[in-house]
């Protein structure tokens, strides 16, 4: 019923590293939380189910964890519902995640033979002899791709995630998400091994669309938790990139690679895990002192919280992939693992595989921008409403729960060779090569990339390095005395207000206008003019909202489609009598037809004259006249 | 070691002077009469002497950044591919730390320029946030390049390997990933094309928008990365694409270097005299070039093996 092998006790110390910070946080978070029993039954049941799905050892138990998981977390997005908006995106999240139980339903019924009960090793005798292995393996990714949000299926993240109290989007975007990349790894390395060379690609490609497509949504948005929930699209798809290229190296046979890019996914997974946790805690701490989502609302907060204000600042570096954080040696492993693919032999492969660089690199890039503009609209400057005026820290709890997560992503950086000797050992359970002795071979200072004249980083020696020089020109700084005085900032001679500094539009004002062709931006501009002068105006307004592509393309033509489809349902269903005799009548005439096809006995005239005969017979007998 | 030492304090210690070059040749080049190619350390001197004016508005971040923004860049030095033959270097840092560290001194930069709370230090946060963006893509798939053709994806061990055999067998991928680099060298250190380090004409400023605030030792801490900015990435073109004289005795390599470097500095003077600022939306444009070039360095190497 319960099994505890590596790649579960693995995730366990997820779950727990991301679960006990949470729960100091929640805690002080309690207070401003309505439904307290309601809300603490559910969270508690939330992360119970989250470790029920990463210790079960059939599909029926992970069936009912999942299934628990989802229905949980689905009433904690419901805990504040003051708004419509909270119940629509409660609504959109339950559909969305039973979109993907559907499927994972599907791929049990298929791999188990109907019998839920059975164990792992047994799914993977049935599915080897089963015909359609593809079949089974998008089965699999549309079920645990839809939870862990990859495009196409991410539509639901910027929704639930704000919707949710922040203790609750930081474990929902922090673990939860994680839970379905274990499902990944638990059914593809258990159940579909090996692997076709196709699927690594597919894969792959999602990565890389999801990486970029949730960066560039990430930099147009005001709402900070809708911004963090799209950073978790891109960093999903940062997993599935260093995930896919393992499967690709696999299919091909460099085993050793493959266990490197593994090793890379599940290091950038925990590095998510501790940095999105911190961010959603930051930004819940910000919410509960200034009463708004919008950021064009806060300034100048890191004068009034400081510490929120300094462990937003450990995870936005992190999360933007600068050294010597976290998150930047598990960017520099996946990108190693994808230059070492000029070893491969296939050239079409080798020419894709540059495209996934550049995608990744963009996301850097932007994911920079992004959390330059997050930090800086929110934590400095001006103050830009009343309420980040009055701001001051939060209690407590909520600081001991920040710094523990601050901390969890320090040992992420300090204690690299440790995490990354135990994620070795989880690959080599799973019947993949040990790569440790090759990427520390010369003791724990020296990361080296496995690949042959890979590169190599020295991530505490470069941390000491940083902070060994800050710390020397700050101490000659303090030695040489500078003097030094307090005046206003220059602002042509006018007074800096808040209305001076940049708003967050503004900031992304340059990328959103380079990228117009994907936000499809709506802009409302209004202006007061003085006596019909174009350039002189008393106030003006500007709002620019994205659409939101995926939704607008996607979903919503497809919700077009079902509405045609079923209308034109309806009016079948509501035929007399006599059309339905009709309607019997005409589907034998195609019958009768189409045997001459099926029968090779094709000709052209015949079917000419069949096909009018047709239509008169379908015109007269169903359609009808117009009345 | 010893050289390994020298030689970076030599990059530091030129770094003014070669932007103080580039402003000079380029007055001559508009018939104006030039600037003393000494007037970056003057300029570093006065700063040194003025007192420190801290914006009223600004918090931690402003007293902080500076110190920030440069060290990374000097850790930076450190990583170079070495000078002169027999020099000691470090061979294994490669391209993502460099780049990374080069991205961690611009947050610092961007996070300053938005502290003060004035309209200018966002604006130009902003326009370096779009930039930057742009160039990190571009900087990777060149590196990635150059890296292949070398056989070693640290970056000293590279700049060693292509001294010591120049990859001729590669020319035409070796030349795409130039010119990619050279349009990088350009956009990182906010020449030209980009952004224009002489003008505080807020309809084209980048850098200077954002460090407009600053006066004192945090101004010269500022200019002097920049400065060692461009040291960087003049020496790194210097010792990956025009990798000669790396053979030479140790004080004819370094003065041959050096030689690079002014050569370097100079042709960015010419293009700069010869182009005009293009305007903040056309840059993407000349960054896809970058973009395109580096794709086909890639290409040309894995399909044409030239």
């Amino acid at each position: 019923m319960f099994q505890f092998d590596l790649l579960s006790l693995v995730f366990v110390a997820l779950i727990l590293l991301g679960a006990v910070a949470n729960i100091f946080y929640s805690s002080g978070y309690l207070p401003h939380i309505e439904r307290k029993v309601h809300y603490q039954v559910h969270y508690f049941a939330f992360i119970f189910s989250m470790l029920g799905v990463v210790v079960s050892a059939n599909a029926l138990v992970f069936l009912f964890f999942w299934e628990l998981m989802s229905l949980t977390s689905w009433q904690l997005i419901l805990t504040e519902v003051k708004e419509k908006s909270t119940i629509k995106a409660a609504q959109f999240y339950f559909i969305m995640t039973h979109f993907g139980f559907v499927f994972l339903l599907l791929f049990f019924l298929i791999v188990t033979d109907g019998n839920l009960e059975i164990g792992f090793a047994d799914m993977k005798l049935i599915a080897s002899t089963f015909a359609y292995p593809t079949l089974l393996f998008f089965f699999l990714i549309l079920g645990f791709l839809s939870k862990a949000g990859a495009v196409p299926l991410h539509v639901w993240l910027p929704y639930a995630h704000p919707a949710a109290p922040s203790p609750v989007s930081a474990l929902m975007s922090g673990v939860m998400l994680k839970v379905a990349i274990y499902g990944m790894f638990r059914f593809l390395f258990d159940v579909l091994y090996p692997w076709p060379l196709e699927w690594g690609i597919v894969i792959l490609t999602l990565g890389a669309l999801s990486s970029l497509i949730g960066v560039l949504y990430a930099l147009s948005e005001h709402d900070i938790k809708a911004l963090l929930a799209n950073h978790s699209i891109e960093n999903i798809g940062i997993i599935l990139i260093g995930f896919a290229m393992g499967m690709i190296f696999d299919s091909l046979g460099l085993y050793t690679l493959s266990t490197f890019a593994f090793i890379a996914a599940l290091f950038h997974t925990f590095n998510h895990m501790s940095f999105k946790s911190l961010l959603f805690m930051g930004a819940g701490s910000i919410l509960h002192q200034t009463d708004t989502k919008d950021m064009q609302k806060y300034g100048g907060l890191i004068k009034a919280m400081p510490i929120t204000g300094v462990t937003f600042l450990i995870a936005a570096i992190s999360i933007s992939a600068l050294p010597p954080s976290n998150g930047f040696l598990s960017e520099w492993m996946i990108f190693q693992s994808m230059l070492s693919s000029s070893y491969i032999d296939t050239v079409s492969l080798k020419l894709a595989i540059p495209f996934a660089i550049f995608a990744l690199a963009m996301t850097g890039g932007l994911a920079i921008a992004c959390f330059v503009k997050a930090y800086g609209i929110t934590f400095l400057g001006l103050h830009r409403s009343t309420n980040a005026k009055h701001a001051h820290e939060v209690n407590l709890l909520m600081k001991i729960g920040m710094v523990l997560m601050a901390l969890v992503v320090v040992s992420l950086m300090l204690f690299t060779p440790l995490y990354i000797k135990y994620f070795d050992n989880v690959f080599v359970s799973l019947s993949h090569i040990s790569v440790y002795d090759k990427i520390f071979p010369e003791g724990v200072w020296h990361m080296h990339s496995v690949g042959i004249n890979g590169g190599i980083v020295s991530p505490v020696i470069l941390l000491f390095s940083l902070v060994g020089i800050t710390l020397l020109m700050l101490f000659a700084y303090k030695v040489f005395n500078v003097k030094t005085r307090v005046h206003n900032t220059w602002a042509c001679g006018y007074k800096t207000s808040k209305k001076t500094q940049y708003s967050s539009t503004g900031f992304a004002g340059p990328i959103r206008r380079f990228f117009n062709w994907l936000y499809k931006a709506d802009e409302h501009l209004t202006k007061e003019t003085i006596a019909g002068h174009t350039s002189k105006f008393n106030s003006s307004h500007y709002e620019v909202h994205v659409k939101p592509l995926f939704e607008d393309v996607f979903y919503n033509n497809i919700a077009k489609a079902v509405n045609y489809i079923s209308y034109w349902v309806y009016r079948l269903a509501h035929f007399e009598q006599t059309r339905y005799s009709a309607m019997i009548f005409n589907i034998l005439l195609v019958v009768l037809f189409s045997y001459r096809i099926f029968s090779h006995e094709f000709s052209w005239a015949t079917s000419v004259l069949e096909f009018f005969v047709m239509m008169i017979s379908i015109k007269v007998l169903i359609i009808g006249d117009k009345r | 070691m010893i050289i390994y030492i020298f030689g970076i304090v030599l990059l530091i210690l030129i770094a003014p002077l070669l932007l103080s070059f580039i402003k000079a040749t380029k007055m001559v080049l508009l018939y104006k009469r030039p600037i003393s190619i000494f007037q970056g350390y003057r300029n570093f001197n006065k700063l040194l002497n003025k007192e420190n004016i801290i914006s009223r508005e600004s918090s931690a971040i402003t007293k902080y950044a500076p110190f920030l923004v440069l060290s990374p860049l000097i850790i930076v030095m450190f990583f170079l591919p070495p000078l002169v033959h027999g020099s000691y270097y470090v061979s294994f840092v490669d391209a993502f730390t460099i780049t990374g560290l080069v991205s961690l001194s611009t947050f610092f930069l961007m996070l300053l320029g938005l502290d003060s709370a004035s309209a200018f230090g966002g604006m130009g946060s902003s326009r370096e946030a779009f930039i930057s963006a742009l160039v990190e893509p571009a900087m990777v798939l060149t590196i990635f390049s150059v890296s292949l053709m070398a056989g070693n994806l640290g970056v000293g061990q590279a700049g060693v390997n292509l001294a010591e055999h120049f990859p001729q067998e590669h020319m035409a991928s070796f030349l795409f990933s130039g010119i990619s680099f050279f349009i990088l060298l350009m956009a990182e250190n906010g020449r030209i094309p980009v952004d224009n380090p002489e003008t505080h004409l807020e309809l084209t400023m980048v850098h200077e928008a954002m460090i407009l605030d600053l006066t004192g030792l945090y101004l010269a801490l500022i200019e002097m990365a920049s400065s060692i900015k461009f040291v960087i990435f003049a020496s790194l073109f210097a010792s990956l694409f025009i990798p000669f004289g790396y053979g030479f005795g140790v004080l004819t390599a370094f003065l041959f270097f050096i030689i690079k470097l002014f050569i370097i500095a100079f042709v960015v003077a010419l293009l700069e005299v010869h182009t005009a600022k293009l305007r903040l939306f056309k840059i993407p444009n000349l960054l896809g070039i970058a973009i395109v070039f580096a794709f086909l360095s890639l290409i040309t190497f894995y399909v044409l093996g030239a």
